[in-house]
C-alpha cells in the first residue's frame, strides 16, 4: 500500500525580522523573490510516511517544530526545502477545530467547515442535524463560539470531523482540555475512527495518550526528527530524556554553598558496584553536611531511566539515627537485599532533608545498571509460583 | 461508524473556492453590518447623511452654483455612492486579512478570497443604496436618465475591478507593515477632494484640469454624470483606457498579493 502522505527531507525556514525597518526590507525581499537574509530553521531534514489507517503521535518540547510540521502537512505553509507528496485519493485533510471563527455561531462554523472542504450549505443540510446532535451543545449552537468553553469548541470540532469524515485527521493537543469523562469520550471516538481506517496525526504532550492511541510516534527536537519508532519506544526515550534533563538541573550542593546558606547537603554518594547482577545485594553509602550539627534525614531511592520511581525510603521512616562522623558531618549506609530489579538502566538517588524530614534540599544520583538474562516483563521480579496441573 | 468520505478532490475545479467565497461574502454582509442592530441600515443611511451635510454646506452656506445646470443633490449623488464604495472597500479591505488570522494560520486556502468577499460586500451595499437613491431622485422630479445605467453599471464594474487590485496590494502590505491602514485614511480624504465629486471639473483652473482629469476617479465621475444626468450614451477612447488600466491594476495587485500571501501565516 502506498503512503497517504510522504515527506522527504522537508525543511522550513522562518524569516527573522530585524528590529528597525526590518519589515519593509523583508517585504521588498519577498517581492523580488529573494529569500530573507536572516532565518530561523524551524524544521530541517524531516522525512517520514503515513499510510492509511495509521496513527502517528508527534511529540517534542515547546518550539521543537511540531506546529510547523502540522502546518506543512495541512498545506498552510510550503516547505523551504524538500517535498511533501499527498496521495491523489486523499479527499479531505482536517485539523480538528482549525477552521473555526470565534465571531461565528456554532451553526455558522459548521457551514464554514463544510465550505473549507468545498461543500455548499445545501450539501451539508442533511449532515447538520447529525453534527448538532453529536456536539450536544443545546441552544449554545446559536451562540458565537468565542463564548464557548474550550471543551465545547473541541466537542464541536469532533462533531464536524465525524460528519465530514476526513481521510487524514490532525489533532493538536485537543485532549488537554475537558474533564476526565470528556477525554474518555474523545478517546473512544478516535479509536472508532482509527478502526474505520481513518488516519490520524496526533500531537500531544501526554505520553499516556500517545501510547494509547498511536502505533508509531515521532519525537521532534530542534526541528529535526530525534527518534521515530513504535509509540512505546519513542515515548520511553522522550521521558528518559526529560528525566536526565531535570536531573541535570537539580544537582548536588557544594559544601561552601551549603555552609553559607545553612542547607543540609549530601557530600558523597557511592554504590559498591554500578553494575550488578539481578538478585545480588547492593550497598549505598555516603555522608551529608549538617549546618547546625543536628542529624539530617536521608532519602534513598531507585528510579528507572525514564523517571518511573521504583522504590524510596527515608531514614526517619525506619527510625534510623545517622552516625555522626564529624561535628558537621553524618554518614549513612544501607544495603538493598537481593535486588529484584529487572535488567536495565536505573539511577540511585539520595536527598538530604532537614531533621524534621520536611524540606528536601538537594538531589544526588548515581547510575545503576542491572544485568541479567530474563524474558520477564515489568520493573521488578516478583516472587511467584505456578500451580500447574491442579484440578479443581 | 463514520459515513462514507466526502471526496472533495472529485468536485469540479473551483468548487471549494466558490463555496468559500459565498461563505465569506455572507459573513462580511451579516457580521460586519448586522453585527450591530442598526448596522445594515446605517450602511445605507451613512451616504444619505453625508449628502445632506454637503447639500447644507454648499447650497445654504456657500450658495454654490454652476453644477452644469443640475441640482446639487443629483449632481453629487451620482458620484458620491461609487466613490464611497471605492473608499470603504479600500479602508475595510486593507485590514480584512487580520479578521481571518485564525484560519490563515491553520487552514490552506487562497487568501485572496478574503479580499474579494470584503470588496464585494461593500460594493453590494453601496450599489443597492445607489439604485434606490437614483429611483427616489427620479421620482421626485430630478432629471435622471435611468437609461444611463447601461453605461453606469459597466463603469461600476470597471471601478470594482481596479479597486479590487488596489485592495489586494494594500491588504498584502498591511499584513507586514501595520502603518498602511493609518496612512490610508488621510490619503483617501485628500483623494476625495482632488476628485470632482463635490464640484464640476469645469470649475478647476484650466492649467490644473489635465492633472485632475488624470485621476481615474475623475473618469468615473465624469462618465456617470454624462450618462445619468445628460443621457449621453456614446463611448470614448478614455473608456477603453479605463478598462485596460483597471485590469492592469488588478493583475498587478494580484501578483503582489500572491507573492506575499504564502508568508501571511507567520505575520497575521
Amino acid at each position: 500500500m502506498t503512503a497517504l502522505l510522504a515527506l522527504a527531507d522537508v525543511g522550513k525556514d522562518y524569516a527573522k525580522v530585524q528590529p528597525r525597518g526590518g519589515r519593509s526590507r523583508l517585504v521588498w525581499d519577498l517581492l523580488r523573490g529573494r529569500s530573507a537574509t536572516h532565518v530561523f530553521r524551524a524544521l530541517d531534514g524531516v522525512s517520514f510516511e503515513i499510510r492509511r489507517g495509521e496513527s502517528l503521535g508527534v511529540i517534542g518540547e515547546n518550539g521543537a517544530g511540531k506546529s510547523t510540521l502540522l502546518k506543512v502537512i495541512a498545506g498552510v505553509i510550503k516547505p523551504t526545502r524538500g517535498t511533501m507528496k499527498v496521495d491523489g485519493r486523499v479527499g479531505a485533510l482536517l485539523e480538528l477545530g482549525s477552521g473555526f471563527h470565534p465571531e461565528y455561531t456554532g451553526l455558522a462554523n459548521i457551514e464554514l467547515a463544510a465550505a473549507l472542504l468545498g461543500l455548499a450549505p445545501d450539501e451539508i443540510a442533511d449532515k447538520r442535524d447529525e453534527i448538532i446532535a453529536f456536539a450536544e451543545l443545546g441552544d449554545h449552537i446559536r451562540d458565537p463560539i468565542k463564548q464557548y468553553s474550550s471543551g465545547m469548541v473541541v466537542r464541536l470540532g469532533f462533531a464536524v470531523a465525524t460528519a465530514l469524515a476526513p481521510d487524514i485527521l490532525i489533532t493538536d493537543e485537543v485532549l488537554a482540555v475537558g474533564d476526565e469523562s470528556f477525554q474518555k469520550k474523545c478517546i473512544a471516538w478516535i479509536e472508532r475512527y482509527l478502526a474505520d481506517d481513518g488516519t490520524l496525526l496526533f500531537c500531544s504532550h501526554s505520553m499516556y495518550h500517545v501510547q494509547k492511541l498511536c502505533r508509531h510516534a515521532m519525537w521532534l527536537k530542534d526541528g529535526r526528527i530525534e527518534q521515530y519508532g513504535t509509540a512505546a519506544d519513542v515515548t520511553y526515550a522522550y521521558l528518559a530524556y526529560h528525566e536526565e534533563k531535570e536531573a541535570r538541573a537539580k544537582r548536588a550542593i557544594p559544601l561552601a554553598q551549603a555552609a553559607t546558606a545553612g542547607l543540609y547537603a549530601i557530600q558523597s554518594l557511592e554504590l559498591d558496584a554500578g553494575d550488578v547482577e539481578r538478585g545480588t545485594h547492593l550497598t549505598v553509602r555516603g555522608d551529608a553536611y549538617s549546618p547546625d550539627g543536628r542529624a539530617p534525614v536521608i532519602v534513598v531511592g531507585i528510579v528507572r531511566a525514564d523517571g518511573t520511581p521504583v522504590f524510596g525510603v527515608a531514614s526517619d521512616m525506619d527510625r534510623i539515627a545517622l552516625t555522626r562522623i564529624a561535628a558537621d558531618r553524618y554518614g549513612f549506609e544501607l544495603t538493598l537485599l537481593a535486588l529484584p530489579l529487572q535488567p536495565g538502566k536505573y539511577s540511585v538517588r539520595a536527598h538530604a532533608a532537614d531533621p524534621e524530614g520536611v524540606r528536601v534540599f538537594d538531589h544526588v544520583e548515581r547510575p545503576l545498571f542491572v544485568r541479567g538474562a530474563t524474558r520477564e516483563l515489568g520493573l521488578v521480579h516478583l516472587q511467584h509460583r505456578w500451580h500447574d496441573g491442579i484440578v479443581r | 461508524m463514520h459515513p462514507a468520505p466526502t471526496h472533495a478532490s472529485r468536485r469540479p475545479i473551483g468548487a471549494r473556492e466558490r463555496a468559500l467565497f459565498a461563505n465569506f461574502y455572507r459573513r462580511e454582509l451579516t457580521l460586519r453590518y448586522l453585527g450591530s442592530t442598526t448596522g445594515f441600515a446605517w450602511a445605507l443611511v451613512h451616504p444619505l447623511v453625508l449628502l445632506g451635510v454637503y447639500h447644507f454646506v454648499f447650497t445654504s452656506i456657500f450658495h454654490a452654483t454652476g453644477f452644469a445646470g443640475q441640482s446639487f443633490l443629483a449632481f453629487v449623488a451620482v458620484a458620491l455612492w461609487p466613490w464611497l464604495a471605492a473608499q470603504e472597500s479600500m479602508q475595510r479591505g486593507t485590514i480584512s486579512i487580520a479578521g481571518y488570522s485564525g484560519m490563515i494560520r491553520k487552514v490552506a486556502f487562497p487568501h485572496e478570497i478574503v479580499v474579494y468577499a470584503s470588496v464585494a460586500a461593500t460594493f453590494t451595499l453601496q450599489l443597492i443604496g445607489y439604485l434606490v437613491v437614483l429611483v427616489v431622485l427620479k421620482a421626485s422630479g430630478e432629471a435622471i436618465h435611468l437609461r444611463g445605467l447601461l453605461i453606469a453599471l459597466p463603469v461600476w464594474v470597471i471601478v470594482l475591478v481596479g479597486v479590487t487590485g488596489v485592495v489586494l496590494f494594500l491588504s498584502a502590505l498591511q499584513v507586514f507593515i501595520r502603518d498602511i491602514e493609518h496612512i490610508l485614511m488621510p490619503v483617501l480624504m485628500i483623494l476625495m477632494y482632488l476628485t470632482p465629486i463635490l464640484y464640476p471639473l469645469t470649475l478647476v483652473p484650466a492649467s490644473l484640469r489635465p492633472w485632475v482629469a488624470l485621476n481615474p476617479f475623475s473618469w468615473m465621475v465624469g462618465r456617470l454624470r454624462d450618462a445619468l444626468l445628460e443621457g449621453r450614451m456614446a463611448l470614448h477612447w478614455a473608456d477603453a483606457a479605463a478598462v485596460v488600466v483597471s485590469i492592469a491594476v488588478f493583475v498587478g495587485g494580484l501578483a503582489v498579493f500572491r507573492r506575499l500571501s504564502p508568508h501571511f501565516e507567520d505575520f497575521v
